[in-house]
């Protein structure tokens, strides 16, 4: 009995203090994005029945100092945001063709999508960072190349915002704002 | 279970029969009747406290205090020198949060009052200051622009001996007299007869920049060729100048353009070694922001493309709050102009001295350049991906060449420019 009138007023005061506690932390977070995953999508592999699609990877050359375009084959996705996550997995896996990939090879891809106002988020690994060095031309590089890629393929994606293991970062190595979304360089492509 | 709660607590007393249970029991009561106090009161909690966000901004030639909360509030202004004070009145208690300062033409902002009314005082830098307020409704917002009553600045002495020292002479630190110390008490008009510059060397501590394949780190070379061209600056120039960083620790990069803002700076110059992932790329090339902005943003930032800092009186008044938005972290955006035409003399200067190929003048949203009230540039010396150009950018008379070529074009620059 004593035992049982304990328990209810000790039960209340944790429930109180963990609401009073989710009131006054309510909206503080910072934007994070859990990783969560892809349905269905994990193996990009083509698909027999699955309609193709020709896509352009933009990736970097020991020529010049320009975007480089290579074409590839990909299935066709039933959404945009489907669309660019293959595509962003192609561009990672780099080029097949002899140009320079911007990103080092360990990068993965944790989540990609779409929103309705033309950003396309791409949350890269943190092997994009990690014992890893970008100088301004190779970040730039790095950056826009991924950018053009996505908006070159989709009209749907007028800008692209990137992330990092879930969350907004600075830079990528000290140079380029990634604190708001890129739009296209396509200036920067070669001719 | 829960029956037992609901019964009278007499009838239980005769159960048990320990004073000191009793005692308990009472404690118990008391705290479960409070409990329950409270959680009668907590609906009406959330509603009953409102956020009252402050926020500052420097705006060219102007700073702004901003109070934004959900509820309308009722708010008068009394003056001081140096000091506003403005008198927040709500109707519901009200809590303050202050997001990080970041303004260079305030002091400070503080607060007293609790619960409904609140006073706050902006304690500005110059004496004598204007001010003039703007109120937005649903949600409400207060936007307090402070303006410092114009003190004619006396005209920067223009002692630019152009004729450079040999290299020896250049090596012999400046008499220390002729440095004004940088300091925050002495009158602001003392502070206006030097310019100002704010040399930033890219990177530093563990944020490295890029990596040379005989080991050289860009923060090292940046770091090395900003102390020279500080030396050369301070020898020749009635310059003050200001280092982001004179050793080798991180700074974040909003601090590094905090710091020329907080100093009304002239200039910001920040200095990198270049790095790609192709070997071959060499040259120097400099760089000033370019907005990334969407078309839209684009249009509205049309207005500022000429404003050389004159930045109110471009606007239109019913485009003002939009445009000044995009701004906030946009300082930079204001300076555009004269930010090509510093970048314009630095590229011209590297061309001249250095020998390295001329990679031009290029636009990129550097994120250390977004956020600096005035003309920035970044300089790429060369390319420490490239061997040849690492052993250059290690060379004190690499690095000497690029401290005398940046400051020959900031010579030509303020020679031209004012």
């Amino acid at each position: 009995m004593t035992r049982s009138k304990l328990v209810i007023p000790a039960v209340l005061t944790v429930l109180l203090v963990v609401l009073v506690y989710l009131f006054f932390r309510g909206g503080r977070d910072g934007f994070r994005l859990e990783k969560v995953p892809s349905a269905g999508k994990a193996d990009p592999s083509p698909v027999a029945e699955g309609e193709k699609k020709t896509i352009t990877l933009f990736f970097l050359s020991e020529d010049d100092d320009r975007l480089h375009p290579e074409e590839r084959q990909v299935v066709s996705g039933t959404s945009p945001t489907e669309e660019v996550e293959t595509t962003v997995r192609e561009f990672l896996k780099g080029s097949s063709d002899g140009l320079l990939s911007p990103f080092p090879p360990e990068t993965g891809l944790r989540q990609a999508f779409v929103t309705g106002d033309g950003t396309a988020y791409v949350d890269l690994s943190k092997a994009v960072q990690d014992d890893f060095t970008y100088g301004s031309s190779s970040e730039i590089g790095a950056v826009y190349s991924l950018v053009n890629t996505l908006a070159f393929n989709f009209k749907a994606v007028k800008k692209v915002s990137i992330l990092i293991d879930g969350g907004e970062r600075e830079t990528l190595g000290g140079h380029i704002d990634l604190s708001r979304p890129l739009v296209p360089r396509f200036s920067l492509i070669a001719r | 279970m829960s029956s037992d709660a609901g019964s009278i607590p007499a009838a239980s007393i005769f159960c048990i029969c320990n004073k000191v249970i009793i005692m308990k029991r009472r404690i118990l009561w008391a705290f479960g009747a409070i409990l329950f106090l409270t959680a009668l009161a907590a609906p009406a909690f959330p509603q009953a406290q409102s956020l009252l966000k402050l926020s500052t901004r420097d705006l060219a030639g102007s700073s702004r205090v901003i109070l934004s909360s959900s509820e309308p509030l009722a708010f008068s202004f009394r003056r001081e020198p140096s000091v506003l004070i403005v008198a927040i009145e709500a109707q519901r208690p009200l809590r303050v949060r202050q997001d990080v300062f970041k303004s260079g033409g305030l002091k400070s902002v503080s607060w007293t009052g609790d619960r409904n009314s609140y006073e706050f005082s902006i304690e500005v830098r110059e004496k004598d200051f204007a001010y003039d307020y703007k109120v937005r409704k649903n949600p409400f917002e207060l936007v307090i622009e402070i303006k410092p009553v114009a003190v004619e600045p006396e005209p920067a002495p223009a002692v630019l001996t152009a004729a450079i020292e040999t290299k020896a002479a250049v090596r012999t630190p400046a008499p220390a007299a002729a440095i004004p110390e940088v300091s925050r008490s002495s009158s602001p008009r003392e502070d206006r007869k030097f310019r100002t510059i704010v040399i930033d060397p890219g990177h530093g501590g563990i944020e490295t920049g890029a990596k040379g394949k005989f080991g050289a780190l860009e923060k090292d070379i940046t770091l090395a060729m900003s102390l020279k061209l500080k030396e050369i600056i301070e020898k020749n120039m009635a310059f003050r100048v200001i280092l982001t960083r004179d050793r080798d620790m991180e700074v974040a990069l909003e601090n590094r353009s905090a710091l020329a803002n907080n100093n009304k700076a002239d200039l910001f110059i920040s200095i990198h070694a270049n790095g790609s992932r192709r070997k071959n790329s060499r040259g120097s090339e400099t760089y000033f922001l370019s907005l990334n902005a969407t078309d839209e943003e684009s249009r509205r930032l049309a207005y500022l493309e000429n404003a050389n800092g004159d930045l109110e009186g471009r606007i239109e008044k019913e485009n003002e709050d939009d445009v000044t938005l995009i701004l906030w972290d946009l300082a930079q955006a204001a300076y555009l102009k004269q930010s090509s035409q510093l970048a314009d003399r630095i590229q011209a200067g590297l061309n001249d001295l250095l020998g390295t190929r001329n990679r031009g003048v290029k636009q990129a949203p550097f994120k250390v350049l977004t956020g600096a009230a005035c003309p920035a540039v970044l300089v790429e010396a060369a390319f420490i991906s490239n061997p040849e150009e690492e052993k250059e950018l290690q060379s004190e008379e690499f690095q000497n060449n690029v401290a005398r070529a940046i400051y020959q074009s900031l010579v030509e620059y303020f020679r031209l420019g004012s």
